[in-house]
């Protein structure tokens, strides 16, 4: 995760809710009403560029408060923990959020949820494999397996239910995929090419 | 609801759509000019907030100005890593298009090809690479050139693939001249073929002058 990184920089452009702890007569625009004062315990959604610091920062006073509070996103909520824990595999992620697991990890730097990192590594792995898996079947790669399409890159030979699955990879899965997806493609490759001398 | 950063978050979208592109498309003059006047706006911000301070401002005194200071100091950083993320994406592709052999002209020549296309119309076909841009691509080129020049026996950007033979049949596609070789000079024009050395022709095929045959 580089400063330049472009993965990075969109990911944190994902919004989290953030609740202001004290009246600030400037930043009404962020509530959607510039001019306006932003009143205490208004909850806007902030992306993490923005909520990261403002969570951390010291108001400077005694009572070392902080600016704003803020709560898990809908894309790391209660329903979508309890629907990983029963099946991983069964969930969408891009539905939640492009940048699922950026957004995850982020948030477990801020917050002490100690479920939750269990939760997402059981989620990774189970999931890794399947992609594995898919990377190996796409293209005809797989011996045996039903020769539909003959582009390369084509998703023709999955069944429906593939499809779905691969449909719901977030970035960091969909590269992922990609990179499992290049070598078995490269290893058939060198295969092939080896046989000639 | 327009945001700060929002401008900002266009400009690396455009950067992610670029890195898995052939070609660089048309830089985003107005995006950056646009972003770049947000950080300036937000810099007056932060200067008339200041003013009354004299200098002497105390967070913990008024922390309803600190925060209002911090997101307006957030925002600018923001924008200024989108402004270097974008660049730097767009740089790192001109540095691999110099090291396949892409000259500045042929550079110059994509342009062409997107001002005829249908896609020109909002960028108003110009130059897909700003004049910083083509400076840098030029200025690039020149250092690559003398670095190579270290090497007269090995083309440090010449092909990976070792060859499988050493002559090779090849078809002109474009006028390119006359080449000189060991074996006496060839006058490459449109149309006709050759059986030639791969080594004298390479960069010629590279930049699309010469198509292999076979």
């Amino acid at each position: 995760m580089s400063y330049y990184d472009i993965d990075s920089i969109l990911t944190d452009a994902e919004k989290i809710p953030c609740t202001f702890q004290l009246d600030i007569p400037d930043l009404g625009y962020l509530d959607n009403s510039p001019g306006q004062p932003l009143k205490a315990g208004t909850t806007v959604n902030l992306p993490l560029w923005l909520a990261e610091m403002l969570v951390i920062a010291n108001t400077g006073s005694v009572d070392n408060n902080t600016f704003v509070t803020f709560d898990l996103p809908p894309a790391l909520g209660n329903d979508v923990v309890s629907a990983l824990k029963a099946d991983p595999r069964a969930v969408p992620l891009r539905d939640r959020s492009a940048h699922f697991y950026g957004l995850a990890t982020h948030m477990m730097d801020l917050s002490e949820e100690q479920e939750l990192g269990q939760v997402l590594r059981k989620t990774f792995v189970s999931r890794a494999t399947e992609i594995a898996l898919h990377a190996r079947k796409v293209g005809g790669t797989g011996h045996g397996h039903k020769g539909k399409g003959k582009d390369e890159s084509s998703n023709l030979g999955l069944g429906n239910a593939g499809e779905e699955f691969l449909r719901g990879l977030d970035d960091w899965e969909r590269k992922l995929f990609r990179k499992a997806h290049e070598g078995a493609k490269a290893g058939k490759e060198w295969m092939e090419s080896i046989k000639k001398y | 609801m327009p945001m700060y950063g929002d401008l900002g978050n266009k400009l690396v979208s455009h950067a992610k759509r670029t890195q898995n592109l052939a070609n660089l498309p048309p830089y985003q003059t107005e995006l950056v000019r646009d972003v770049t006047r947000e950080v300036r706006d937000l810099d007056k911000d932060v200067a008339s907030l200041l003013e009354p301070f004299q200098g002497s401002f105390d967070p913990a005194a008024d922390q309803a100005t600190a925060c209002t200071l911090l997101v307006n100091h957030l925002s600018m950083r923001r924008n200024k890593r989108c402004l270097l993320a974008y660049h730097r994406t767009r740089t790192d592709k001109l540095e691999e298009l110099v090291w396949n052999g892409a000259d500045i002209l042929d550079l110059a020549g994509q342009q062409v090809g997107n001002a005829n296309g249908a896609t020109a119309g909002a960028d108003g076909g110009a130059n897909s690479l700003s004049p910083q841009e083509e400076d840098y691509v030029r200025q690039y080129g020149d250092l690559l050139a003398a670095y190579k020049g270290q090497w007269t026996d090995i083309d440090l950007t010449g092909s990976l693939e070792p060859p499988r033979d050493l002559f090779i049949d090849v078809r002109v596609l474009k006028d390119a001249g006359e080449i000189q070789t060991e074996y006496g000079a060839i006058n490459l024009t449109k149309n006709s073929q050759f059986y030639v050395r791969q080594g004298d022709v390479e960069r010629l095929i590279a930049q699309g002058y010469l198509q292999k045959l076979g």
